[in-house]
């Protein structure tokens, strides 16, 4: 060891830094990004802001949004200055909605007791005010109140609303919050702070057809910019759709053979055990196909077939994700009955419990035709992928709880292996499991030990608890957050919705007009209707039974 | 003139040094607590004088064995899983030296098993026993994932190599290695960098995991990991238990309006526990988790230190105060200010040794003087901010679990080098070597 003395002035050693980036002036989305959070797990933090909750007082406030901001608090994702604002009729004190929303994340949130230390540093950023939907005076207050907030907390101007109220009440919100002034987004400042910006939570459905979905989007888009609005699906908060993207475009051995060449056909299913649960009235005049295929089924797709983005970045993958809408393959009103099969539940035994017909249901018309299952046949007329045929179900009360995609590949162009009296063998099939126990399989022949050439299909499963066993936060937590920092990758754009709609309406056109197919009846904790089976054998196809 | 690449430890020889069989039987009760309420999936195999070729053979048929022979073996199992539940993601090979570190080992270990399933080969070197001969002990785990889940079974291999085979570790291992699969060498305790046995372990590894709060010596520990980095990758369980209040520290300046102090901070100070005396002192079981030996209470503040310096490019300049009772001052040179860096240990009970208690960055903006804080309990964090002279922002959050298994856990994801950590090292030696009395800190 050298033994030197520490000389006690001026010495500069360069190589202290040496590794320390060029501080980067931007890549023209952001100024001068904090040199703080290279290598740190997270990208960012939201700026400080008021989120104000609309129809504060109901379930999803008590059962979702408490419990995960709570845990965003918890987790230290929200900076200091974060305030809640709830909105709505009910007569109740800042104290008493404090105490609502402690006894929602008592209840549901996913850390559990709570902190006490934490949930009072957050309950001094809560409030409520009190008012109705349509009384311009009351959002006029709530602006007021806002703006001390501001000032008190320092909330920057900041705010996020959360339409937590039935999409009927969107249109007149949204007007009293414009009249209000409340909708205004700053500009950069010259210094790369921002003068306060604005933006809007909705929650789907979003429409009801295709004129109802363009007839909403105007309405909030005359108030708000498109860049301001948050159309939530859930759905897209869970890992699925990054998990998704990372197996096509980051692993060489995929992307290759993602196409018409490779690929024989596509199965999206999501499949539920449920039935209505209590949800008769809104079912009924619903249905599977506005419920689920209009928005789960149709991302799913999107994101299975999109082209690779410029960038993983919020509008290349919207971008992206229209294309794909866009190159559907419009249905003709004839086209329905040969490629749409609607299906109704009958009594029957799930999970080991008899279910009750769904007309059988509260709330559900007796002659209800609405359906609870849809299978369909979806043509994408694109380079990539003419030819391939994407089958798309939905059920309720259907035999097991999954939603995965499944894609089948070509058969070897030889059948080097056949025998006479021995079946062909069974082509590949890759399995992209969503829920429950989300994972990748794949499906190949390999030669039975033994004697003689047999040959069985074998399983290759990887399963992501098996791996990453880690707790997955909640998809509301995932979404918040990115509202509030401003990513809107996870969100539907007004375009992709319209654009969905549109590919449904023939089908829904067809079935209000009584064409289209009969409605088939199918008992609870079955596949479906056999009628969903002769859509794929009429093409030499079978459902895989996930 | 004493050599400083010299090992700081013999593998196998810690001091005070036990009688060696002695010594092995005490590791070996310890180590036998693996798997305490846990299903096991298979019988467990043991044997005594075997040979590392038997045990090779015994881990490829651990999954053949027919579903009627384990039926017999464990009425728990459920057999139609285990096709299905066998997981592996890594290779983990941890050297045990001592029966303190077998104790520390078998808590995170089994910590570890659900969240990150890997065949791990536990090694425990006995030089001084006359003979070459290894022991072996292999037994499948299985766990359910706390939140539910499907059940994840792992092996554990316990070998015990005695005598001349003690310095050719890796020898003894590789073969039991699964292939293609990431491997990593846990050392507990202060790593013996530069002596034979370690290098060869580390040759086949894709990443040494230490905690450098473990080190006997801390510069000459921070110098010779910065050292290796070259060949393979280093973590760092201290750097990992920095995770939280670096993450803390780096919120205040994503807010754009507080981000224009950052080149122009000019004070820092790092406050770390030191345990209820008010000085550094080693500590080594408490609680459910067994505390880490902090040998080195400086680790965690010199890092972070490190971190900022590299982050914002701060140069070492001169030493105020060289370090004395575990408190230093320098004098850095920022971009635009001098940076007065204060390094203090505070007498705290809840938290271990080194733990940072207290941050405070001070700055001089463009419109007046900032200062962001950091708080710190043993589950919580208070941060403020106060800037401008008006506005003074505060709030509480929850400081994530930090447990050993949890860190190490964090450190498994982690894919070979992780260059912030690098850089942050080598500043924190440079830092280091200026504190130190006496020590001119040239590299």
């Amino acid at each position: 060891m050298t033994t030197r003395a520490t000389p006690a002035t001026s010495v500069t050693e360069p190589d202290i830094s040496a590794d320390a980036r060029p501080q980067r002036d931007g890549n023209g989305q952001r100024p001068s990004p904090n040199p703080l959070r290279e290598g740190l797990r997270l990208d960012r933090m939201p700026e400080p802001c008021t989120m104000i909750i609309i129809g504060a007082t109901g379930d999803l406030t008590l059962r979702k949004l408490g419990p995960a901001l709570y845990n965003l608090m918890l987790g230290g994702f929200l900076p200091g200055e974060f305030s809640v604002v709830g909105f709505a009729r009910r007569e109740m004190t800042d104290d008493q909605f404090r105490d609502h929303l402690l006894e929602g994340i008592n209840e549901y949130s996913r850390n559990r007791p709570v902190n006490a230390a934490v949930w009072d540093s957050f309950a001094q950023g809560v409030a409520y005010h009190r008012g109705e939907f349509h009384d311009p005076a009351a959002y006029q207050e709530l602006a007021k109140r806002l703006d001390r907030l501001d000032r008190d907390r320092g909330t920057s101007g900041n705010r996020l609303f959360y339409l937590a109220v039935p999409p009927t009440l969107y249109p007149e919100i949204v007007k009293q919050l414009g009249a209000a002034g409340l909708t205004a987004s700053g500009e950069e400042r010259p210094e790369g702070t921002k003068r306060g910006w604005s933006r809007v939570i909705v929650e789907k459905p979003f429409g009801f057809d295709l004129v109802s979905a363009g007839k909403l989007n105007r309405e909030i888009n005359q108030v708000f910019d498109e860049s301001q609005v948050y159309r939530i699906d859930h759905y897209l908060g869970k890992e699925t759709v990054q998990n998704l993207a990372v197996f096509r475009f980051g692993n060489g051995l995929f992307e290759p053979i993602w196409n018409r060449r490779y690929i024989d056909s596509v199965q999206i299913t999501v499949a539920e055990t449920v039935g209505v649960e209590g949800r008769g009235e809104f079912y009924d005049q619903t249905g599977a196909l506005r419920d689920i295929v209009q928005n789960h089924g149709l991302q799913l797709l999107t994101v299975f077939a999109m082209e690779p983005p410029v960038e993983f970045k919020a509008q290349d993958l919207r971008d992206e994700k229209v294309k794909v809408l866009r190159a559907v393959k419009p249905m003709t009103r004839s086209d329905v009955a040969a490629n749409v099969v609607r299906g109704q539940y009958v009594s029957g035994w799930v999970e080991g419990e008899k279910v009750h017909a769904y007309r059988d249901e509260p709330e559900v018309a007796p002659d209800s035709q609405t359906e609870t299952f849809v299978a369909m046949k979806v043509a994408i007329d694109s380079w990539r992928w003419a030819g391939v045929p994407f089958y798309i179900r939905t059920g309720k009360t259907l035999a097991t709880r999954a939603t995965e995609i499944s894609v089948q590949f070509k058969r070897a162009p030889l059948a080097l292996f056949a025998r006479a009296g021995t079946p062909a063998i069974d082509p590949n099939i890759l399995a992209i499991r969503i829920q429950p126990d989300e994972g990748i399989l794949l499906r190949f022949g390999a030669k039975v030990p033994g004697q003689g050439l047999q040959i069985r299909s074998v399983n290759m499963d990887f399963r992501y608890g098996s791996s990453f066993a880690v707790d997955s936060p909640d998809a509301y937590e995932t979404l918040l957050l990115d509202a509030m920092i401003g990513d809107p990758s996870l969100f539907t754009r007004g375009d992709e919705v319209e654009r969905a709609w549109e590919i449904l309406e023939p089908v829904l056109k067809a079935w209000a007009g009584g064409e289209g197919g009969a409605l088939h009846f199918y008992a609870g904790g079955t596949w479906g209707p056999p009628a969903a089976d002769e859509l794929l054998e009429r093409d030499g196809r079978q459902w895989r039974r996930p | 003139m004493t050599n400083p690449d010299a090992p700081q430890q013999q593998p196998g020889k810690p001091q005070p040094v036990a009688d060696g069989a002695e010594r092995e039987q005490a590791v070996h009760r310890r180590l036998m607590r693996f798997g305490e309420g846990e299903t096991l999936a298979t019988p467990v195999w043991e044997q005594r004088g075997t040979t590392v070729r038997a045990v090779e053979a015994q881990l490829m048929t651990l999954w053949h064995v027919p579903v009627r022979q384990l039926i017999q073996g464990d009425e728990s199992v459920d057999t139609t899983e285990l096709a299905h539940a066998r997981a592996s993601v890594l290779n983990l090979i941890v050297t045990v030296l001592d029966e303190s570190a077998a104790e520390r080992v078998v808590k995170t270990m089994m910590g570890l098993g659900a969240r990150h399933p890997s065949r791990a080969i536990v090694l425990v070197a006995n030089h001084e026993a006359s003979g070459d001969s290894v022991d072996a002990r292999i037994s499948v785990h299985c766990q359910t994932p706390t939140g539910g889940g499907e059940r994840v079974c792992y092996e554990q291999v316990i070998l015990t190599v005695r005598g001349e085979a003690a310095s050719h570790l890796a020898g003894v291992v590789a073969p039991l290695l699964i292939h293609d699969l990431p491997t990593l060498v846990w050392w507990p305790g202060a790593p013996p960098i530069g002596h034979p046995v370690f290098e060869q372990l580390v040759g086949i590894a894709d990443r040494l995991i230490v905690d450098s709060s473990d080190f006997g010596d801390l510069l000459v520990g921070f110098r010779r990991l910065g050292s290796l980095r070259r060949r393979t990758g280093v973590g760092d369980l201290s750097w990992e238990r920095l995770g939280p209040l670096q993450e803390l520290t780096a919120q205040f300046f994503d807010t754009p309006r507080f981000r224009r102090y950052l080149p122009n901070l000019n004070r820092l100070l790092i406050r770390y526990a030191a345990g209820p005396q008010g000085r550094p002192e080693h500590v080594v079981a408490s609680g459910d988790d067994v505390a880490p030996g902090v040998a080195s209470p400086l680790s965690q503040a010199m890092l972070y230190a490190g971190w900022l310096a590299t982050r914002l490019g701060w140069k070492r300049y001169r030493t105020i105060q060289p370090l004395t009772d575990g408190a230093a001052r320098l004098r850095l040179e920022g971009r635009y200010e001098m940076v007065d860096l204060i390094i203090e240990p505070q007498p705290v009970e809840q938290l271990p040794p080194g733990e940072l208690v207290q941050l405070r960055l001070r700055s001089l903006g463009e419109t007046g003087a900032a200062e962001f804080i950091i708080d710190r309990d043993a589950r919580q964090a208070t941060v403020a901010t106060n800037a401008d002279g008006m506005t003074a922002s505060l709030r509480r959050t929850a400081v994530p679990e930090d447990t050993e298994s949890h860190l190490l856990s964090q450190q498994l994801v982690v894919e070979s080098h992780e260059l912030v950590y690098e850089a942050a090292l080598r500043a924190a030696a440079i830092l280091l070597a200026s504190a130190q009395p006496g020590d001119s800190g040239t590299e």
